[in-house]
């Protein structure tokens, strides 16, 4: 009998959890895993149209061309992000003068919102009169301004933006998994005379692993996910150069007034929001199937 | 090994100063890294602050750093003008709600889940961690607004309200770490003294909670501050309705004339500066929450 009572107690407390996200987080997926094969614009009857949708998928060029935009964008955030972070962590977690305010000024970037910084990136780096090509012209560092948001440099742009609004997280993650790790391994190699490079590969490296496999892999689907700040700064423009998959599927959804194509497709984006959710899953598997390799001939 | 023997002529003290200096010289390279770090991550900020202060024309053709004359009336205007007062209060009605919320239903089903083994309670907890792993993108946007469409609530903030409380897995996750670390025997103490379940939640698991609720609230008040899609798709054609990122963001595209930088970056500030204010006095609990999640 109160036994009876405590699951009724349990469910009771469960249950405003549960409802929401079955009807705002399961929904939508089951949603989008019917719609994907219709034709449906969001008006008049959908349409069965049964695999249409992943044909025109596969000849999109559009989207493909917004996959790769996607892996180099994440690729050039993630190669720069984890290894300086990884740094950082390694020097803050020494015993350092002021180690706690730089800390806190390299988080700070992490508390401020995406789009808002694409805004301020977007001021500061505009192309003829921004102030960082003022600056830089100003002190002799480079003679022409450069065109930061154009066709050329603006895939990079985002990156610097992407690079700066992470590093600090990672770095604090990495800090998190350091502090794991028992200080007397260190004395015991110091002992042996290990220098500070062997004792990196010889104790930080695989006493971090398991850590070290989780922050990459969530670092990785977390870059591969990012588009807010794209969007707000070149809309993936200019010339789609600057296009990833999830702002591609976005636009398919909300189409935004410059750019891509105007009508709403609901079918069709579902199709795509399923096939970039299995690229982000498979580049996950991946990853983990490998570095587990890894680890093992370590 | 060699090199070292060749080495060994030297006077004691003169190796004494070469490995000296060969110290300070590290630390003024490792220290010149941290600073040259330092400054990357603050020159956005900085800038932005000292163009929020310029006019449109020095902002645009100045070659300083420092504005010339100091335009506080940009603030003014933007705040006026450009409706951040409205947005202001937007940002701030969200945000508090939502943090209210998720913090109420999160810490409900976190004590269910920690304290009791009911039916499907495994079933639960992976839909939940499910949420947390499958990335539809903004897919997911399109139903939701059509439930609040039928719910009568798509043209109020209550819509993106409950959306964002109803993402509250992450959160879910970190308070079943705090509710486990309070000690089981202060609940069976409770239960002795005439106590049921729910004044055990409300007497003895929140109370013990305070500190660890506080970092929630941080964590989630901060992500429904800065929110930009969601609030941006519920209120593309309701103006008033519209948070500060959502207006920010507005601006790009000029308030019925040209774009003015400077009220870009006036904006851009206001927006940024409580989620300052709060990092500069709480910024141990934001660090220690991420830190927390690699721990788990």
């Amino acid at each position: 009998m109160n036994q009876a009572k405590r699951q009724i107690n349990a469910w009771t407390f469960v249950a405003p959890s549960l409802i929401l996200t079955l009807i705002f987080g399961v929904y939508p997926i089951f949603w989008a895993l019917k719609y994907m094969f219709y034709d449906y614009q969001g008006f008049g009857e959908p349409l069965y149209i049964g695999l249409d949708n992943f044909e025109r998928l596969f000849r999109d060029k559009e989207f493909w061309h917004s996959v790769v935009n996607t892996f180099i964008y994440a690729g050039g955030k993630l190669l720069i992000t984890l290894p300086l972070s990884f740094i950082l962590a390694v020097i803050l977690n020494r015993a350092l003068k002021g180690r706690q305010l730089l800390r806190a000024i390299y988080f700070l970037p992490t508390v401020i919102s995406a789009s808002v910084m694409a805004i301020v990136f977007y001021v500061i780096f505009n192309s003829y009169n921004g102030m960082v090509n003022q600056l830089l012209v100003g002190s002799g560092i480079v003679s022409a301004p450069i065109d930061w948001l154009g066709p050329k440099y603006a895939l990079l742009t985002a990156i610097i933006i992407a690079i700066w609004g992470a590093v600090g997280n990672y770095m604090l993650l990495f800090i998190a998994g350091l502090q794991n790790i028992p200080e007397d391994l260190y004395e015991a190699a110091s002992l042996d005379g290990a220098g500070p490079l062997r004792k990196m590969w010889s104790i930080t490296v695989p006493m971090l692993g398991p850590v070290l496999q989780m922050i990459i892999m969530l670092a990785i689907t977390v870059s591969l996910k990012g588009y807010e700040s794209i969007m707000v700064l070149t809309e993936g423009g200019p010339y789609g150069k600057t296009e990833v998959m999830y702002l591609y599927l976005y636009k398919l959804f909300f189409p935004v007034s410059s750019g891509g194509t105007s009508i709403q497709q609901f079918g069709y984006g579902s199709a795509v929001g399923f096939a970039t959710a299995v690229i982000v899953g498979l580049i996950t598997l991946i990853y983990f199937y490998v570095s587990k390799k890894l680890n093992d001939i370590y | 090994m060699s090199t070292l023997h060749a080495a060994a002529p030297q006077t004691a003290e003169q190796t004494a100063r070469s490995v000296k200096s060969k110290k300070l010289l590290s630390r003024t390279l490792l220290w010149l890294f941290l600073l040259l770090v330092a400054a990357f991550a603050l020159f956005p900020i900085i800038l932005a602050f000292f163009g929020s202060l310029k006019t449109n024309l020095e902002l645009t053709t100045g070659t300083t750093m420092l504005p010339k004359e100091w335009k506080f009336s940009n603030y003014l205007q933007a705040w006026n003008t450009a409706n951040f007062a409205r947005f202001t209060w937007n940002s701030v009605f969200i945000s508090v709600f939502t943090t209210v919320g998720t913090l109420l239903i999160g810490t409900m089903a976190a004590y269910a889940v920690a304290r009791v083994n009911f039916i499907g309670k495994k079933l639960y907890v992976t839909i939940q961690s499910c949420t947390l792993f499958i990335s539809i993108g903004a897919v997911v946007l399109r139903p939701q607004f059509d439930l609040m469409v039928g719910l009568g609530l798509q043209k109020s903030l209550w819509g993106v309200i409950i959306i964002l409380i109803s993402a509250h897995a992450t959160a879910f996750f970190m308070l079943i770490g705090f509710v486990r670390a309070v000690p089981r025997e202060l609940d069976e103490a409770a239960f002795i003294d005439g106590c049921n379940f729910y004044s055990v939640y409300f007497r003895v698991i929140l109370p013990l909670l305070t500190p660890a609720l506080g970092v929630t609230a941080l964590w989630t008040f901060r992500g429904a501050w800065n929110e930009y899609i969601l609030p941006l798709v519920f209120t593309m054609t309701q103006p008033a309705l519209q948070t500060l990122t959502v207006g920010l963001a507005g601006l790009k595209y000029g308030i019925g004339d040209a774009a003015q930088p400077q009220l870009m970056l006036a904006g851009a500030c206001l927006s940024m500066l409580p989620m300052i204010v709060v990092y500069i006095f709480a910024n141990k609990s934001f660090m220690q929450m991420t830190a927390g999640s690699v721990k788990g």
